[in-house]
């Protein structure tokens, strides 16, 4: 049998590596394996390159001039984005940081940065999606429905499939828990083991089920049955491998994480729990990681003077909110869609550099606009996975379009 | 003559949750300025009490508005069992994202899944086109 040339989907952070993929003069026209959102994000490619200033179309040198001046005139400048750029672009972007004295961050401060932060400093105990699809007999899906946003995760990972230690697969070896606000199409996989909560409850029933595990009954303002968590808690105090996917409903309600850090540590003094936090964009965590090996922080920086400041102050948020960067330069995000528009709207207020792949909002407001490469698709390189697993990848087809490492580095020497 | 008309339209209150939906990211990276993002996006999921209460059916275009933001989009029933009136349900969007408090309390972090809305039926009107 002829060897199969697989590739890796750079559509989420799952980074599914068993893609094949049938191309014709640098056009995908067929995408086997991968899910809705992969096949449509392999698709995507275009051969063409487009550089604006001004909405005006301009040639590559023209854009990049531009783009240098405008950092070089900042005092401030904002470098957003890299979740969909490989590692070494991310390397570059904050070596470019550095240079500008930028403030630089990316979106996981304001989504799952926290966790991740807190897993490298080693909060949580973790484990890989491979030691899921081979172990697990446990897995909750808390606040997250990977049925929408990670659309292969019960399929290729954490519930159906047989793995080494698990060759009865789902039917007899494996309970999957959804704890969520609404009935997903993830909570109706999980039937009976869906325990549906109020808003902003999740802090509460972390409490009753923290008073189960320890033999108590288990009380919540919002009257959920204490016999379910009752139970619930006997499930996860005989999990051999057990697993708490971590997505945004959970975060998001919580003010901190020492509640969630608390459970992991009641869950493992019983049996043996890990987190994974559901991560969405192809290589955020690996921006996560580049930053906190230069730096020991995840997100939120700024560099002046040869030092490095942290803190919220200095998120995308925070900083468009207080008017406190005099530039942006947004790499592979669309802050105009993705934020509230009550704190993007002071983006139209500062020059912005937008290097993407697509056209964005945020790109047609942008006085520079570099179309790149998809990373993945059209550009090879490095990520890291939603568990902390190093993948390579070779682009599929071939495209005019400059990859963004490229236009980083040439925005680099203009300056 | 319509005295219908004259009559105050009702609103409720209600608390919006945030969620993902794969048909709707797949259409964004086909073409987030196209009509299929629009129609997956500028939705509200409501119970159908709250629905009959503001006497709009299911497909008609409402009112959200807040401090922050109006967005007209379309109502739909959850078809979440049990009843959950005064909670409603959007895809994560630009449309949404109209309507977040910029209010952060310092902490970098929008309240994206706990947005409080009024709800009137917008009579017809067009859901809103993103722009700037």
């Amino acid at each position: 049998m002829a060897e199969k040339n697989y590739y890796v989907c750079t559509g989420c952070g799952m980074l599914c590596d068993d893609i094949e993929v049938e191309s014709e003069k640098n056009k995908v026209n067929k995408v086997y394996t991968a899910c809705r959102v992969g096949v449509a994000h392999m698709k995507d490619g275009k051969e063409s390159a487009a550089f604006m200033v001004d909405n005006k179309p301009v040639d590559e040198a023209t854009a990049i001039k531009e783009a240098a001046s405008i950092l070089k005139n900042a005092k401030n400048p904002l470098i957003f984005g890299l979740g969909t750029s490989t590692s070494e672009t991310q390397k570059l972007a904050i070596e470019l940081a550095r240079k500008t004295s930028a403030t630089l961050d990316d979106t996981s401060s304001f989504c799952l940065g926290k966790v991740i932060e807190a897993l490298l400093n080693n909060k949580f105990k973790v484990c890989t999606l491979d030691d899921v699809r081979n172990k697990a007999d446990v897995t909750i899906f808390w606040g997250a429905d990977p049925s929408d946003s990670h659309p292969r995760h019960l399929s290729k990972h954490s519930y159906f499939p047989r793995g080494t230690e698990k060759q009865r697969g789902w039917e007899e070896e494996r309970t999957a828990i959804c704890i969520d606000v609404r009935k997903s199409h993830t909570a109706k996989i999980c039937g009976n083991y869906f325990f549906q909560i109020p808003p902003a409850g999740d802090a509460e029933f972390i409490d009753a089920l923290m008073a189960a595990l320890a033999g108590k009954l288990p009380k919540t303002s919002y009257n959920f049955p204490p016999k379910r968590i009752l139970e619930l808690a006997n499930i996860l105090k005989g999990a051999k491998f057990g697993v708490v996917f971590v997505g945004l409903g959970l975060i998001y309600s919580l003010e901190n994480l020492e509640p969630l850090i608390r459970l992991m540590n009641a869950l493992n003094e019983k049996s043996n729990f890990h987190l994974v936090p559901m991560v969405g964009h192809y290589n955020m965590r690996g921006f996560n990681e580049n930053l906190f090996e230069e730096t020991g922080y995840v997100n939120s920086v700024k560099f002046e003077e040869g030092t490095v400041k942290h803190g919220p102050e200095y998120s995308i948020v925070e900083s468009l909110k207080a008017k406190a960067v005099d530039a942006a330069l947004v790499i592979g995000s669309d802050p105009l869609s993705s934020l509230p528009r009550s704190i993007s709207k002071n983006l139209l207020e500062i020059p912005t550099i937008v290097i993407d792949p697509c056209e964005t909002l945020t790109s047609r407001k942008a006085k520079v606009c570099i179309n790149t490469a998809i990373s993945g698709v059209e550009s090879g390189g490095s990520a890291t996975r939603m568990d902390g697993v190093k993948v390579e990848f070779k682009p599929v087809i071939e495209t005019k379009r400059p990859s963004d490492e490229a236009v980083l580095k040439k925005i680099m020497e203009a300056l | 003559m319509d005295f219908g008309s004259f009559l105050k339209a009702p609103e409720i209150k209600v608390r919006v949750v945030t969620y993902r939906d794969i048909f709707q990211d797949k259409a964004m990276i086909e073409n987030r300025f196209g009509e299929e993002y629009r129609n997956r996006s500028a939705v509200i999921k409501m119970d159908p009490g709250d629905l009959n209460q503001l006497g709009v059916k299911k497909g008609e275009t409402v009112i959200l508005k807040n401090s922050f933001g109006t967005v007209v989009v379309k109502a739909e029933e959850s078809g979440y069992e049990p009843s959950h009136k005064g909670i409603a349900y959007m895809p994560n969007s630009p449309w949404s994202n109209m309507l977040v408090s910029d209010e952060t309390g310092g902490t970098g972090v929008p309240k994206f899944k706990d947005i409080s809305v009024t709800v009137t039926s917008a009579k017809g009107q067009k859901v809103t086109e993103i722009g700037l």
